[in-house]
């Protein structure tokens, strides 16, 4: 086998190169593996630039939804204008309208100016009964009705501001700009320039924005997304109890019972399609048979949730497969060598050994449900949610909205501050998202085993 | 009806375990195995050999029908277990795994504990009403397969920690556990090195006592250190079947005598 050892001799020597120095072939082969990762280096520094922009717009622009310009103010509660029959009963107290207190209100803010001792020339009356929110007297009103006590006295009070004035202390409105503005203007913001030196109007930390509801149009300032994140909460609830079991169950036969036959073949084929079918398709469907046809209520958590649980069903079934197809044959083989019975075989055996990836599908599936927009918007989730829905599962019938379509409704109202809500918004949708995959990374690392 | 069955044939070591007659297995239109009639002898270990793809893999599948799981795989012909034909309508090949049970050519132990492992099969069947029994069931198994002194303070650990012998052997153990008749052995010794190969050929020699133990292997030494009755396959066909002695001096058919000579395969 061996060849004869090789005569030294000079010809041969003659070719043979030395190692130290690189042949131009291999020359070439570096150079392309050098070529290549460059390439790949730069692709990734490409995404991750593309992120930071991403992040840091959204962050940028959003970051002042969880700040909230308040003034505060000592609100003397007149008896006599909120209570007019004088006998505290909450049945006629509510027959008061939000205008009185919007009036008790001006009068505060007139008082807290004058004692401030604040003179700024071409001050209207005007311009100090807007700085407040139109939203202020509507949450005074409903502190008052859950406490008919506070009455006649004067309670120290955190009233919203004026959207404009707390844009102007997050750098959204300037001098310029309110000089063309017709809800605004420049003494206006000069008067809460001189409030917040005196301590009475401070920015801080806005949890109403993650649990208040949505606002109108006027009343930026108090929009929140706790009627979307109760919306988007419930759908995911439908999804997972709809989803997951169905989605589990019909990969488990399809991948381990089912005969292979053309039917099979023709589910998968179908099963792979109707991942790639577009969402909005989704929509359609869904407000076809759910809300025409079986008649659920429109804008429903429920309705909403029924259309994800379609739309997830093909992602979870086929990463489902995916993970069963994984799990070795040998261990069905070995579990059916015992005298295990198919099914035994497979939850005892293959299941455990494919929960990771099972769970990791899921939860993709599921944060993808939570980010869709499109279907939601054909069943009616688009619109105008004040009302918190109950607990489920009668809430999974009332009205409400979702965390992306809040964010596409946002970001088609006029007023800018809409805008920074809208980005608020994104925020606490990729905070959500963020958890998710956490806890898919978390449950992933806990069940895999390794042999 | 099975009970006196088996007193009846509790008798000697030239008991017929199980015996086939004109089985034919085919892999859609592929002819897998052709006509293999084979009387396998109880307490006996019966050696399967030959080139690779001559279906004594395929055959020793058929025993405890591990093929059922094979969809394109048909089988013909009978084969009988204490004269029970197996394919039998009315069999369920749980029932007959349990008894007859099956080693693989990898080392395939659950991603378990020792234990676990050891008491699934005794689990799933109801083999034990308690946990001392089943303790005891797994200790005898696990002496059975010569590892007890090996793992007995590890039994909690995985069983997959162990080495390919080991492990090897902790099948070996898993497949004893619900005791079986006949115990099946596809290439047990192909994953593994010299010394271990050693230790479950050692193991194989003992389980002879108690099973008819059936064993693929490719290595005709193997064949020749621990079986007592040799059956040559090629090319589907059961060429030659006898004592392993006379299988290796004095061949009857030219075809096995070129195999074992090293001619072909």
């Amino acid at each position: 086998m061996t060849d004869l050892p090789m005569p030294a001799d000079a010809s041969r020597d003659a070719t043979k190169s030395s190692l130290l120095v690189a042949d131009a072939r291999t020359r070439k082969r570096n150079a392309a593996e050098k070529r290549f990762r460059s390439y790949g280096a730069a692709a990734i520094g490409v995404a991750l630039v593309a992120l930071v922009v991403l992040l840091s717009s959204i962050i940028g622009g959003g970051a002042g939804a969880f700040r909230q310009t308040y003034l505060s103010i000592p609100v003397a509660l007149d008896a006599d204008v909120l209570d007019p029959k004088g006998n505290r009963d909450p049945a006629e107290m509510s027959k008061v309208l939000t205008l009185s207190y919007g009036r008790v209100l001006d009068a505060a803010v007139d008082t807290a100016v004058a004692d401030g001792g604040i003179e700024i020339e071409g001050l209207s009356d005007k311009d100090i009964g807007g700085l407040i929110s139109k939203e202020a007297s509507a949450q005074l009103r409903d502190r008052v009705l859950a406490d008919p006590e506070l009455l006649g006295t004067t309670v120290e009070t955190n009233v919203l501001v004026n959207g404009r004035v707390d844009g102007y202390f997050k750098g959204r409105v300037t001098m310029e700009s309110a000089e063309a503005d017709g809800n605004t203007s420049p003494q206006q913001l000069m008067l809460a320039e001189e409030l917040k030196e005196r301590g009475m109007l401070v920015t801080r930390f806005n949890w109403d924005f993650v649990t208040n509801p949505d606002a109108s149009d006027q009343r930026p300032e108090a929009a929140g997304v706790g009627v979307a994140i109760l919306g988007s909460l419930y759908m995911m609830l439908v999804v997972l109890f709809l989803a997951v079991p169905i989605g589990v169950a019909a990969s488990i036969y399809l991948e381990e019972f089912a005969p292979k036959n053309r039917w099979t073949d023709v589910i998968e084929v179908n099963i792979s399609n109707l991942a790639a079918v577009p969402s909005i398709v989704f929509g359609i469907l869904g407000l076809a048979a759910f809300i025409n046809f079986a008649g659920l209520p429109q804008s429903a958590p429920i309705v909403g949730g029924l259309v994800l649980t379609l739309m997830t069903l093909p992602t979870i079934i086929i990463s489902t497969r995916a993970a069963l197809k994984a799990v070795p044959p040998s261990i069905r083989d070995a579990a059916l060598g015992v005298g295990a019975s198919k099914m035994q075989s497979v939850f005892h055996h293959v299941l455990p050994l494919a929960m990771p990836g099972i769970l990791t599908g899921t939860i993709i599936g599921l944060a993808q449900a939570l980010g869709e927009t499109a279907p939601l918007l054909l069943i009616g989730m688009v619109a105008f949610v004040r009302e918190f829905p109950a607990a489920p599962p009668e809430g999974l019938f009332d009205p409400a909205s979702a965390l992306p379509v809040q964010v596409y409704n946002w970001t088609q109202r006029a007023d800018p501050a809409f805008i920074e809500r809208a980005s608020g918004a994104i925020i606490v949708l990729l905070a959500f998202l963020l958890c998710m995959n956490v806890l898919a990374i978390v449950l992933r690392r806990r069940f895999e085993r390794r042999w | 009806m099975y009970d006196t069955n088996r007193m009846e044939n509790a008798v000697g070591q030239d008991d017929i375990k199980i015996s086939a007659r004109k089985v034919q297995v085919f892999y859609g239109d592929k002819h897998a195995i052709k006509d293999v009639d084979v009387d396998i002898l109880d307490k006996t270990v019966t050696a399967f050999i030959g080139p690779s793809g001559c279906g004594k893999s395929t055959f020793l599948r058929c025993i405890n029908r591990m093929n059922d799981t094979i969809p394109i795989a048909r089988i013909q012909g009978e084969i009988r277990l204490d004269g029970e034909d197996i394919y039998d309508k009315r069999v369920d090949p749980v029932q007959l795994r349990a008894r007859v049970g099956m080693v693989f050519q990898k080392p395939n132990p659950f991603p378990k504990s020792i234990y676990d492992n050891v008491a699934y099969g005794p689990r799933i069947h109801g083999l034990s009403r308690n946990r001392a029994e089943l303790d005891e069931i797994v200790e005898r198994s696990l002496r059975g397969a010569a590892l007890w002194n090996e793992v007995k303070d590890r039994l909690q650990e995985p069983g997959t920690g162990l080495s390919g012998g080991q492990q090897q052997r902790l099948c070996i153990a898993r497949a004893v556990a619900t005791s079986p008749e006949v115990l099946l052995m596809d290439e047990p010794c192909s994953a593994l090195d010299p010394i271990a190969t050693g230790q479950v050929e050692e193991l194989i020699e003992q389980l002879r006592q108690e099973f008819s133990v059936v064993i693929v292997t490719h290595s005709m030494q193997q064949a020749a250190r621990v079986s007592q009755k040799t059956a040559f396959f090629h090319l589907g066909n059961l060429v030659e079947y006898g004592d392993t002695d006379d299988i290796f001096t004095k061949p009857q058919d030219s075809r096995t005598e070129a195999y074992i000579s090293g001619r072909i395969g």
